[in-house]
């Protein structure tokens, strides 16, 4: 019996032509979880091994069982990542409208730029962590200053990204603007939003990481608040090691989950560039 | 009429990142007219988009004014609309959007729907219907450019501008697209400015081709009329006779701006040495077997003999590159056509009158006149046949090639059909050509035959496009060919120089016209350095080659009694003959122009210290092939008695006192 290539779906087919870009990386995960158990089983680390998930059943009940919700801080993991992401979405929408906004005139204006360079240069290089007791002065209470540390992490490479996406605006898109004498406004939203908006993109892409990373950092120093920082911190607590480890797996899921999201977003926004 | 664009004194500055200034522009004068299409060329840096983007209001001048209808260019705007070079379309809108935009901007005030129908003409008018809804990404570059125009058209300019609009499309699309543009800008009359580095497309499209200069400080460099009839075809112009001639003026324009700019590259020091002024010079020369002089004295050492050690031969394609080098000082010396003196120190070539001095006739004869094989099968044979043909054939055009006005072929040619009862203004055209384009014209017909020196002639006849009408000996035998040129004031300012160079050629001259040496000579012109061709073209005498006992009989005479000598009865010959077809004004102060034009003194002191005193011999009276006489003691009276002449002018010519260069 033979299948001519272009009649229906072939499983062989499939296989034949997507194994390439499948089976190497079920190689490459598969080959890293198998020595993380074997340097567990064998005793090399105290870290549990990733068969630790399903062996431990507290840590299975985590892993089966999101979404319970026991009062207080005894939460599902779902739920402690939902009060991080609420933060995560307030800090970071925060840290677009300001960068983007400031982005703008920092594009647009040469002294400007000249003016606050160097300190946008400086603050960038403050690790999320050091902002924390800052935060804490400033505000007092846990949450805000949970948000302004993921302000103040995510909002520099929106920012510079913006100013650089507005420099960038070819001359030649200039020109356009200035013989149809066009007004500012309609420079501003027909010409430079959109040929901004690929660095714009670019810069939220890399600050919607960077807020991530930068929650979880808050969370840890900052307990008594639901999310998913302090479920890996009251683990660690508790000595359960196997928590921590599915804490982590699950960090590390949203983180490209969302950036992910970012990615697909930018390729929507180019298409017919 | 007032123009439309009145661009008057324009300067233009750019700051240098170092401090300082960069002069892009200055002194630029022009005037557009309404409905004109207008090129500005030139090579790339010499600030034809500069012009283009003050005529915009992009850029602002940092002299002078622009005006748009009388009235001061201050900023861009909708009524001086500009196609880019890279078509500068959204890249996130639509065709449609695009124009869109455009139109919405500048005709706010028209109802939604007459706006639509803007947009949709032009985007038919350019052929892109289809693609109306595409971003333009995904079109050529010839459907965006396309885009760009439409554009352009769409908001209803007084004036469009296109920077390089072409340029960055591959040859059949910007064919396809020059002669739709050409087909728009007839249809709605639009007044069009476009910058361009495509001679072609130039000359296609343009009413008027402004040649631009190299920077810094580039100006106007000479203003072309094309005067092809519209509507135009793409394919068709080539055939106009115009054509050729534009193109090779503007080709001209361009290769002698890129040889300043080598010149200019180069440092300029003047060498004095073995108690010469200036031993390191540029002598220009056109190839020609009368290149000959040249050619064995850089060969055979006679320039270093006479302690010239850094003699430069340049290699020119046509006499008019002489004379600029010599204008623009880029040249020292040149070989050049004995008529040449006489008419740049009158003025002839259109500037300043420039006086020039020869010391030296370098060759004599060695010209004829061909005419095509086409003329033979019709029965030309004689000079009486040509005329009848003339006669017959009358509705037809008969061009014939000169190369240069003042050059001997042009004034034979013209005495000769003169004599001959055919007014060489009336019944043939004359065209100038330089040499080397003359054969390919004879070939494909464009011209009927020409007058010019060998090997031209000979090459026509063994390549079978063309016959010898008639050649120098039988209209003025012995009459001067090439003579050596150098301006006046560099003649004072290097007196010695100018001894030595005479020495030097005249020596040179003696080598050639040994008929032993003309085998050697004919492999070294054959060079590519010279004359770059197959040495059996090249021929000094009719026994050259033949390899027979029989002494050679040499046609281009290079030494001899009387040979040299610059005569001042025969530069007064070529006056009046210059005079007699207005290529000057017969100058009232004639006998100053010869005294100053030939060199006797430096002559005789060349010979003198050569040991060639006899050479010194005055000729005898010039007497041509019809037998009037010349009598050099009243030329107007010569140029009245000869049959045909144009209504010549008398005039002072300005020449100042003679002055030396300033070091």
């Amino acid at each position: 019996m033979t299948t001519t290539p272009s009649s229906g779906f072939s499983l062989a087919q499939w296989w034949k032509r997507n194994r390439k870009t499948i089976l190497p990386p079920i190689f490459g995960i598969g080959g890293f979880l198998l020595c993380w158990q074997l340097s567990a089983s064998l005793g090399l680390t105290k870290l549990s091994g990733p068969l630790s998930l399903w062996t431990e059943e507290r840590t299975r009940e985590l892993l089966l069982y999101p979404f319970f919700d026991r009062g207080g801080l005894d939460k599902g993991l779902f739920l402690h990542t939902m009060s991080s992401l609420s933060r995560v979405a307030l800090g970071y929408a925060l840290a677009a409208v300001v960068g983007i906004g400031v982005g703008i005139a920092v594009g647009l204006n040469n002294n400007l730029n000249r003016a606050f360079d160097p300190l946008f240069q400086f603050l960038r290089m403050v690790a999320p962590l050091a902002w924390v007791p800052i935060a804490l002065v400033m505000f007092q209470q846990n949450q805000p200053a949970a948000i302004f540390v993921i302000f103040i992490t995510s909002i520099w490479p929106i920012l510079i990204n913006t100013a650089e996406g507005v420099r960038q605006i070819p001359q030649d898109y200039r020109n356009v603007a200035l013989v149809l004498q066009m007004s500012k406004q309609k420079f501003f939203t027909k010409i430079l939003l959109p040929s901004a908006l690929p660095y714009i993109f670019t810069g939220l892409r890399i600050s919607i990481g960077l807020a991530w990373l930068a929650i979880i950092a808050a969370e840890i120093v900052m307990p008594g608040t639901p999310g998913i920082g302090f479920f890996i911190w009251d683990a660690n607590q508790n000595g359960y090691v196997s928590d921590i480890v599915l804490g982590v797996i699950w960090i590390g899921a949203i983180g490209l989950i969302l950036d992910r999201f970012m990615a697909w977003i930018q390729t929507r926004l180019a298409v017919g560039r | 009429m007032s123009p439309l664009v009145a661009v008057q004194d324009v300067e233009k500055n750019f700051p240098l990142s170092g401090g300082g200034n960069y002069l892009a522009l200055k002194g630029i004068d022009l005037e557009i007219r309404k409905g004109e299409f207008i090129s500005l060329i030139g090579h790339s840096g010499c600030g034809k988009s500069t012009l283009l983007n003050m005529i915009a209001g992009l850029d602002l001048p940092s002299g002078g004014t622009v005006l748009l209808e009388g009235e001061a260019v201050k900023r861009p705007g909708p009524d001086k609309m500009v196609v880019f070079q890279n078509y500068s379309l959204l890249p996130w809108l639509t065709v449609r959007e695009n124009i869109a935009l455009a139109v919405d901007e500048v005709m706010p005030d028209l109802p939604r729907s007459e706006r639509e129908q803007v947009v949709e003409d032009h985007i038919t008018m350019v052929g892109l219907a289809h693609a109306a809804d595409k971003p333009p990404l995904q079109l050529s570059g010839g459907m965006r450019q396309r885009v760009a125009i439409a554009r352009a058209l769409a908001i209803k300019p007084k004036l469009l501008l296109l920077d390089e609009p072409f340029g960055a499309l591959d040859a059949l699309t910007r064919g396809n697209l020059q002669e739709k543009l050409m087909q728009i800008c007839n249809e709605n009359e639009l007044t069009a400015v476009m910058v361009t580095h495509d001679v072609d497309e130039a000359v296609l499209l343009s009413d008027r081709i402004v040649m631009l200069t190299n920077g810094p400080g580039s100006k106007i460099g000479g203003i072309l009329e094309v005067d092809i009839p519209r509507p135009r075809q793409r394919l068709e112009v080539v055939h106009h006779p115009s054509y050729y001639s534009l193109r090779s003026e503007i080709i001209y324009f361009l290769n002698r701006q890129k040889r300043v700019k080598q010149w200019q590259a180069k440092p300029h020091k003047v060498l004095a040495r073995h108690g010469l002024e200036k031993v390191n010079l540029d002598l220009g020369f056109i190839p020609l077997g009368a290149c000959a002089p040249l050619a064995v004295a850089e060969a055979k050492g006679f320039f270093a003999k006479h302690g010239l050690d850094e003699v430069q031969l340049v290699r020119e394609t046509s006499w008019r590159g002489i004379t600029d080098g010599l204008l623009d000082r880029t040249l020292d010396a040149a070989l050049m056509p004995s008529g040449m003196p006489t008419w740049m120190s009158a003025g002839g070539h259109g500037g300043d009158p420039t006086p020039i001095v020869t010391a030296l006739t370098l060759s004599r004869n060695g010209n004829g006149i061909t005419l095509a094989n086409r003329l033979a099968e019709q029965g030309v044979r004689s000079v009486a046949d040509y005329r009848d043909y003339l006669l017959r054939t009358n509705r037809e055009p008969h061009t014939l090639g000169i190369v240069h006005p003042a050059s001997m072929h042009n004034l034979l040619l013209r005495y000769w059909l003169a004599s001959n009862a055919i007014d060489p203004d009336h019944d043939v055209h004359l065209q100038t050509l330089p040499p080397a384009q003359m054969l390919a014209d004879l070939k494909d017909g464009s011209i009927d035959g020409y007058c010019v020196g060998d090997p031209w002639n000979r090459r026509a006849e063994l390549e079978g496009h063309g016959f010898s009408m008639v050649g120098d000996l039988e209209i003025w035998s012995g009459h001067p060919g090439k003579v050596l040129g150098v301006r006046e004031d560099w003649a004072l300012a290097y007196p010695n120089t100018h001894i030595a160079l005479t020495k030097a050629l005249l020596e040179a001259c003696r080598y050639c016209a040994d008929p032993a040496h003309w085998d050697e000579l004919t492999h070294l012109l054959s060079n590519r350095r010279y004359l770059g061709m197959k040495p059996e073209l090249i021929r000094f005498g009719a026994g050259q080659g033949l390899g027979d006992e029989r002494p050679a009989d040499p046609h281009t005479l290079f030494f001899g009694p009387g040979v040299n000598r610059p005569s001042r009865s025969e530069h007064l010959w070529i006056i009046t003959q210059l005079a007699r077809w207005s290529e000057i004004p017969f100058p009232r102060n004639y006998v100053e122009i010869l005294e100053r034009v030939c060199a006797v003194g430096v002559y005789s002191t060349a010979a003198r210290e050569l040991g060639l005193e006899d050479v010194s011999y005055q000729r005898s009276g010039i007497e041509l092939f019809d037998g009037v006489p010349f009598n050099p003691d009243d030329p107007i009276a010569y140029i009245n008695a000869l049959s045909i002449h144009k209504d010549y002018s008398v005039a002072e010519i300005p020449i100042g006192v003679p002055r030396a260069l300033a070091n």
